[in-house]
């Protein structure tokens, strides 16, 4: 069943010129891991406020055609409800420390505080979200005096313990390292698995080919593509468009004009390269010790 | 980094215990009696008998101490300074130097205005030595103070180490890039004047983005707040701010009686 549904939304900021979203069409299903991609300035990030009712009620600007979330129209609605259903975490983890808090157990309360949990619920609740998140150990420290990847995980912590119905993430892993990232993915596929439904606008290609189940390609504000990662990532379109696209693409692409990709699909993970490209391998061992 | 952003000094004693209120209560009592009270020597006594023995009380005489030694005494003795000195009343004249003339009165005003200030801040910083900042908001809050302003008082304690760090790495970039920002003051203050744009816009981006995050944590939503930690209010909490007061009224009554 679709839980987010975008109609014909076109959105203009209120200094731009040109519109930011043209006509956008999508529909997402309860439980759908959705990655967006598109090079800067496509529209990601404006996307996300949308979804999650910053456009246009934080800002203002020309938004029509219709945003439907869990079955409440936009503009229908209004922001402090909307974000009961809708949970954001955007690139910058430093401005989304609330700065009314002094340890990262307190920060992640917050959003509890604000929306009326009880006391004897908000600490189990708190624990469990940072076990899932692993900086469980970081609890009693200022959120101050975290690093960028530590507080990004606090940022993504503080939406996750709300229990949203849709979970809109804007390029949450921007600071952290390989490690900490596939951490981060892992999470929220996690989350993506138990029926969250997750929308993650990043740039970081290989990692949504081996995590997210759907790809949607934005350029200019317009839906490019929109598919399963093996077609969309995969597509020649990508790369004439400018998107940075998964290295074992690139390289079996290449491979195939060199006639040396036998296969029809491109890859887009390391273990389909690697199975694609054992299929033309050179001779085996035996046959080079002839 | 800045892992210290609060004077909080988290102890347990029996100050630490007492609600938050009742601390802001007592602050509030102790300047209005050191300033409303009929009798000359109520700051001064309040000095000695009440906030000296409560800063041991709260175990935080010695952070106390230093911050009288380094910050209160000397404020206070200036001013007491140049109000003996330049204070035109009085007509006890104690000693004359050059122009100047000490009176009695003179010093006597300086005196017991000194105290009185010494009183102000020594209660408002054993209040912020023994109270969480986040503790004081919630409790205020829960009691009906509108969270916005909670949270403007509490977000502003908190962000001035951040502008400070922040204005110094802007200060860094712009050094790097040739700005001289080391020799003569007119010169200096000039080159200040490149940092207001980075400081302010960054700034407006900062509070923008800042407004988003908490409004996604349902900062403004319609629901009854709840609070992490819970809050003690005692009986004898009550009791204590009754008497704070009622002794505040008193003094302010035998005051206008006496007058
Ligand atoms: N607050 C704003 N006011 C006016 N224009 C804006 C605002 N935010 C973004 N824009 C413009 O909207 C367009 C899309 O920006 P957006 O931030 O959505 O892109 P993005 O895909 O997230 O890019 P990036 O990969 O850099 O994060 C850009 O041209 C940008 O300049
Ligand atoms: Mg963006």
């Amino acid at each position: 069943m679709a839980i987010v549904t975008l109609q014909n939304v076109t959105y203009k900021y209120p200094l731009t010129e040109a519109p930011v979203l043209q006509n956008v069409n999508l529909q997402i299903n309860e439980g759908e891991f959705v990655a967006v991609i598109g090079p800067n300035g496509a529209g990601k990030s404006t996307l996300c406020y949308t979804l999650a009712g910053f456009v246009p009620h934080f800002f203002k600007g020309e938004l029509t055609g219709t945003v439907e979330v869990a079955g409440v129209e936009t503009h229908q609605s209004s922001l402090n409800e909307w974000v009961l259903n809708v949970g954001l975490a955007f690139q910058n983890p430093f401005n989304q420390i609330s700065g009314a808090k002094y340890t990262v157990f307190e920060e992640i309360a917050f959003g509890l505080e604000n929306i009326g949990v009880p006391r004897e619920e908000m600490k189990p609740r708190v624990e469990k979200a940072l076990a899932l998140t692993g900086i469980s150990d970081l609890a009693d420290r200022s959120p101050y005096s975290l690093s960028g990847g530590q507080q990004q995980r606090v940022a993504l912590t503080s939406i996750l313990v709300m229990e949203p119905k849709v979970l809109v993430l804007d390029e949450p892993t921007s600071q952290m390292d390989p490690i900490g990232t596939r951490e981060v993915f892992g999470v929220i596929r996690t989350m993506a698995e138990r029926g969250m439904t997750v929308v993650l606008a990043e740039h970081k290609v290989e990692w949504i080919a081996a995590f997210a189940d759907r790809v949607v390609a934005l350029k200019d504000g317009q839906v490019l593509l929109d598919g399963k990662p093996g077609e969309v990532l995969t597509s020649p379109l990508l790369e004439e468009a400018g998107f940075g696209i998964s290295r074992y693409t690139s390289t079996a692409r290449k491979a195939r004009e060199l006639g040396l990709w036998k296969k029809d699909q491109l890859p887009i993970t390391l273990e389909e390269a690697v199975e694609g490209f054992s299929l033309t391998s050179s001779p085996s061992p035996k046959e080079r010790g002839e | 980094m800045h892992e210290r952003l609060s004077f909080y000094v988290h102890r347990d004693s029996p100050l630490h215990r007492l609600n938050p209120l009742t601390k802001l209560t007592m602050v509030f009592a102790f300047i209005l009696l050191s300033f409303g009270s009929p009798w000359y020597w109520t700051p001064h006594i309040l000095i000695v008998l009440v906030i000296l023995p409560l800063s041991f009380v709260g175990r935080v005489q010695r952070e106390y101490l230093l911050t009288a030694a380094r910050l209160i005494f000397p404020a206070a003795g200036f001013l007491f300074l140049m109000q003996s000195l330049f204070q035109p009343i009085g007509q006890t004249i104690w000693f004359r130097w050059w122009v100047l003339e000490v009176t009695h009165e003179a010093v006597a005003f300086a005196f017991v205005n000194a105290a009185r200030i010494i009183v102000m801040v020594s209660s408002f910083t054993l209040l912020l030595l023994t109270t969480h900042p986040s503790e004081l908001m919630s409790d205020l809050t829960r009691r009906g103070l509108p969270s916005q302003f909670a949270y403007v008082i509490i977000s502003t304690l908190q962000i001035i180490p951040q502008m400070q760090a922040k204005a110094q790495t802007i200060i860094a970039a712009q050094r790097s890039r040739g700005l001289d920002t080391q020799s003569s003051f007119v010169k200096r203050v000039g080159a200040l004047v490149p940092l207001v744009g980075p400081l302010v816009f960054g700034s407006l981006v900062e509070v923008e983005e800042r407004a988003i995050a908490i409004e996604a944590r349902g900062f403004t939503s319609s629901h009854a707040k709840t609070s992490l930690c819970e809050i003690p209010d005692s009986r004898f909490d009550q009791i204590l701010r009754g008497a704070l007061i009622v002794s505040v009224i008193l003094a302010f009554v035998s005051r206008l009686w006496l007058s």
